[in-house]
């Protein structure tokens, strides 16, 4: 009701400081942070920011995506199910690599000793890759 | 390579992020966020869950990312990845459907 009380005028873009403040996203240093895990390569500055463009679109893509497998099977939830039809389509998930084989390469060791208990119980190896 | 990335999954944010686009879709287990202190709590039973899905699947979009466009730093012989390596990156990941 107050919202028109004292609209200050603030200037946009003073230092550094861009990024929105309600727009939900990933933190930009995590991005870079897997990004250059896996390319194992120096990286320029412009080049991250094409790296979070794409990551936007990706999670833009991937809502619609799940949105329209949940709906299809007559859901309102989007279930773990979903996720892996989607994963088949892409080709990430397959016959020769099944979800939970790329569950242990790839989520860190918390998550995989969480997920995949059976790898770590009865001794105490972790599973490696 | 020995050095592993220590982050873990913005649960979180990836709930926020789907909200953002999809605000009415549910996303599954909402009622059974088990998963909050890993390593101090007790065992819990846990299942696959989707954030930790999702963020499955972005690792894996952000890998072939990377590894396409080292392979298009490699082809126009830079030694540093540069924005038009992920740009044509990213379209070819497009042609393949993954975004």
């Amino acid at each position: 009701p107050l919202k028109l009380l004292q609209p200050k005028a603030v200037p946009k873009r003073l230092g550094t400081s861009q990024k929105k403040p309600h727009e939900p996203q990933l933190p930009r240093s995590l991005i870079k942070e897997i990004f250059s895990h896996f390319v194992k390569m120096p990286v320029t500055r412009d080049a991250f920011k094409i790296v979070e463009k794409c990551c936007e679109r990706y999670f833009k893509q991937l809502s619609n995506d799940l949105e329209a497998y949940a709906s299809h099977a007559g859901r309102k939830t989007v279930e773990v199910a979903d996720l892996e039809v989607l994963m088949r389509r892409q080709g990430l998930v397959t016959d020769k690599m099944p979800l939970h084989v790329l569950i242990e390469r790839y989520l860190p060791l918390e998550y995989r000793k969480l997920l995949i208990p059976v790898a770590v119980s009865g001794n105490k190896v972790i599973p490696s890759n | 390579n020995q050095r592993r990335m220590k982050r873990t999954v913005p649960r979180g944010t990836l709930r926020k992020i789907m909200k953002k686009h999809k605000p009415h879709l549910r996303l599954a287990a909402n009622s059974d966020l088990v998963v909050r202190k890993e390593r101090g709590g007790g065992e819990a039973r846990l299942r696959l869950r989707l954030p930790r899905g999702i963020h499955l699947n972005f690792l894996l979009f952000l890998r072939r990312l990377a590894e396409e466009a080292r392979t298009n730093a490699f082809e126009s012989k830079n030694k540093i990845i540069k924005p038009e390596h992920t740009i044509s990156a990213a379209k070819v990941l497009n042609n393949f459907n993954i975004f």
